[in-house]
């Protein structure tokens, strides 16, 4: 799981503003891919993620996370533009009857490393926000507090409920089911899904009454408890990186850099 | 290489995605409101299962189409996208750029909800049918541009691979894949939707008046059945 | 406070009204218990006081329903904030969600009003002391137990200051401590002068906490009176009620000429022992021991 509830670790990184980070993470990606020089992802990785990723302490989380979800990507992306990367001409190796092309290992690397950017910029954003502090920013920001609920009630009902799972798949284990394995865990978890998902829906009558009754849906603005801590140099951070998305997307539209 | 395509696939869905679940939430009624978070749920538990299962399906939006048919085309449309980002914040962020494919298939299916494809099994499994045309084409620029047409299981990247293989572009192959894949997948997320719909207690649809206004489902499953 | 006037309810479901000719008058402080079977309509009465019912579940009102001067009929739920804070059964239903502390999940219904931050703040605080919540205030509302929920579940509609609060089976699904953590509060609220509505289906709480008790019937008020005089109506059985242990041990006695004929049957633990011991000693006094 990317989020990490309540993470004891306190960084420089970890007390930026939550859309500080979040503008930072959209500004790496949008560049990522705006920029067309086939190792400029890679550049950007070392040069702006991987610095702060090693400003917030969280290295050992973020590079397990990081190759588990990217790497097999890659090796696909690298796997079939490599060989069926269309309207190819330079060869590099055959291998049976596959022929390796250049242009598609060029694509797979460029491609591939856009990819990491994307997941370490929002990776950097996950490990080190707690999620209230990020839907409270959004909130503050101006955003609906209907869609920053959803979110944020998202974040919280799936876990309670995958809970509720493990606790029947231990009962289940208790009275010698099996339950061993990836495929026993599917098998024993397919019954229970029904009745635990038919729970849940019919938990949102409850909910919605509770949630009315606490006054929400009024369009009153609403006030905050806590409030999420902003410097000038952060104001002024994000603007500056909101005008180099956009510049990286003018000069991508109009083929400046191409 | 590369040109914008990839960035306009990018940038474009985000921007998609973010105007409509900003406009599309904003109307909704608190039930609903509440009914989202539990469809995000459904959406993330049945894929994860469908997904450690090994099946070639996706099935990852029991939720949205069940929005879709409950609450209306916004509704799914919002489910969708959240969803999207919910993904992307507890799974991975690789869910983000699909946002407005999951926002489409919660507004095709709550548009064919009114129109009252899902009276009947059917139609339903046609509406099915439909979304997962919807799903397929417009996945299809994300998955290549962006993707670079990886991402998705091992199944969908070997049919992709012998598309291009067979000498098409890189978006035409992710769409015949789409094309091949998502309507059979779409026609049984409807049918487990409807299923989910059925085990529900009757009272249930009342507290949602986008049911009653336009007969989306059959009719024996208003009329009263409390003793 | 609450004054019901010939009220009933049907629900679009429903074949049968839920609520039949409901006329009840509840004056500001009082602590009424409303008792009765499963189905007889505990819940939607509860949902009508707090504005639910019909406003989110949809039903036929006829007659007349208000709460502080103004009518359920014409006031959403999201209107009453303020007037009436509801409980239900579900702990873990009543959370938003989307709160990641005790303290901000008591705070979710004062920012959706825009209160004042320094005001909202000193009023959380002063809940949470109250209700014996000060030192979780920090933890996931979902990794404490169902009793100190259900707990955040009464603060939640405390910070608000509700002139009523309706309760409906609080401790349903609670164990016997959580059951005490909220019998404790109702305590606070009493103190507080809040107007409490308790919906219960066992007696043991009513007969304790409560200055009045009423009997629902298949949608009908059909006792209504002290708890001594209600609780031991011989007709509760009748009404799907099971009556309480000791009263009916005591009933078993009288009608063996073991009870003192004055003295009244009880619907407390405490006055069962006194009234047995009572009995006891006549018993010995004439004799017949």
């Amino acid at each position: 799981m990317g989020v990490s509830p309540r993470s004891a670790d306190d960084s420089p990184v970890h007390r930026l503003n939550p859309l500080t980070k979040l503008v930072f993470a959209v500004t790496v990606t949008v560049s990522a891919f705006a920029l067309t020089m086939t190792w400029w992802p890679l550049l950007l990785f070392c040069a702006a993620v991987l610095p702060m990723v090693i400003a917030s302490g969280t290295l050992r989380k973020f590079f397990p996370m990081l190759l588990a979800l990217w790497v097999p990507i890659a090796l696909t992306v690298y796997v079939i533009q490599g060989f069926f990367y269309p309207e190819t001409s330079r060869v590099v190796a055959e291998i049976g009857p596959l022929e390796l092309k250049y242009e598609g290992l060029v694509f797979a690397t460029q491609t591939a490393l856009r990819i990491m950017v994307l997941m370490g910029g929002f990776f950097l954003l996950l490990l080190t926000t707690r999620p209230g502090a990020l839907m409270s920013a959004m909130t503050q920001r101006g955003m609906s507090p209907k869609t920053v609920y959803v979110v944020s009630a998202a974040l919280q009902i799936a876990p309670a409920l995958a809970g509720r799972a493990q606790g029947i798949l231990h009962a289940q284990q208790a009275r010698g089911l099996p339950v061993k394995g990836l495929r026993g865990r599917v098998r024993a978890l397919v019954p229970m899904a029904g009745p635990l998902i038919l729970g849940a829906l019919t938990d949102v009558g409850d909910r919605a009454v509770a949630m009315e009754t606490r006054g929400f849906g009024t369009s009153r603005r609403p006030t905050f408890l806590t409030e999420v801590p902003d410097t000038a140099a952060q104001r002024v951070a994000r603007t500056v990186m909101g005008l180099c998305a956009l510049t990286a997307v003018v000069a991508n539209v109009f083929g400046v850099l191409r | 290489m590369g040109g914008p395509a990839a960035l306009l696939a990018l940038c474009g869905y985000t921007l998609g995605a973010m105007l409509t679940v900003s406009g599309a939430v904003a109307g909704l009624p608190t039930t609903t409101v509440a009914l989202l978070p539990v469809a995000i749920t459904i959406n993330i538990v049945m894929g994860k299962i469908v997904y450690f299962s090994g099946l070639p399906l996706q099935l990852d939006s029991i939720g949205t189409v069940l929005v879709g048919v409950l609450a209306g085309p916004a509704a799914g449309a919002a489910t969708g996208a959240l969803a999207s980002i919910v993904v992307g914040m507890t799974i991975t962020p690789g869910a983000l750029p699909y946002a407005v494919t999951a926002a489409l298939i919660g507004f095709v299916a709550g548009t064919l909800a009114r129109a009252g494809w899902f009276r009947r099994v059917p139609t339903a499994l046609l509406a099915g049918g439909v979304i997962g045309v919807f799903a397929g084409v417009v996945s299809a620029p994300i998955t290549a541009f962006v993707f670079g047409n990886a991402g998705g299981t091992v199944g969908q990247s070997a049919v992709i691979a012998t598309f291009q293989a067979y000498g098409n572009s890189m978006l035409k192959a992710a769409s015949l894949q789409g094309l091949v894949a998502d309507p059979l997948d779409k026609a049984l997320t409807v049918a487990l939707a409807l299923t989910l719909l059925a085990g529900l207690p009757s009272g249930y649809v009342h507290r949602f008046p986008f049911v009653q206004q336009h007969r989306v489902l059959a009719v024996h499953r208003l009329v009263p059945r409390r003793t | 406070m609450i004054e019901f006037r010939d009220f009933s309810l049907t629900y679009p479901t429903g074949s049968r009204p839920a609520l039949r000719e409901i006329d009840l008058v509840v004056p500001r402080g009082q602590i009424c218990a409303v008792v009765g079977a499963e189905g007889a309509g505990k819940t939607t009465l509860a949902g009508v006081i707090s504005g639910v019912v019909p406003h989110m579940t949809g039903g036929n009102p006829r007659g007349s329903a208000r709460v502080g001067g103004r009518l359920l009929a014409e006031t959403p739920p999201s209107e009453l904030v303020g007037e009436v804070g509801l409980v239900m059964q579900n702990p873990f239903n009543q959370l938003s969600g989307a709160r990641f502390s005790l303290r901000e999940e008591l705070a979710f219904g004062l920012e959706n009003l825009g209160v004042d931050r320094a005001e909202m703040i000193r009023r959380v605080e002063a809940v949470m002391a109250d209700l014996g919540l000060t030192a979780l205030a920090g933890l996931s509302p979902y990794e404490v137990s169902g009793g100190q929920q259900q707990l955040l579940a009464i603060g939640s509609a405390l910070v608000m200051r509700p002139a009523v609060m309706v309760l409906d089976e609080p401790t349903s699904q609670l164990d016997s401590v959580g059951a005490g953590l909220v019998f404790d509060a109702l305590e606070t609220l009493r103190a507080r002068g809040v107007t409490v509505v308790l919906f219960e289906q066992r007696l043991e709480r009513p007969a304790r906490y409560a200055d009045r008790v009423l009997v629902l019937d298949e949608g009908r008020i059909v006792a209504d009176g002290p708890p001594a005089d209600v609780l031991t109506d011989p007709r509760l059985a009748e009404w799907g009620v099971a009556p309480l242990r000791y009263t009916t041990a005591a009933r078993r006695a009288a009608e063996r000429g073991l009870w003192e004929a004055d003295r009244p049957l009880p619907v407390t633990l405490e006055a069962a022992a006194d009234g047995f011991a009572a009995a006891l000693k006549s018993a010995r006094t004439a004799g017949g021991l």
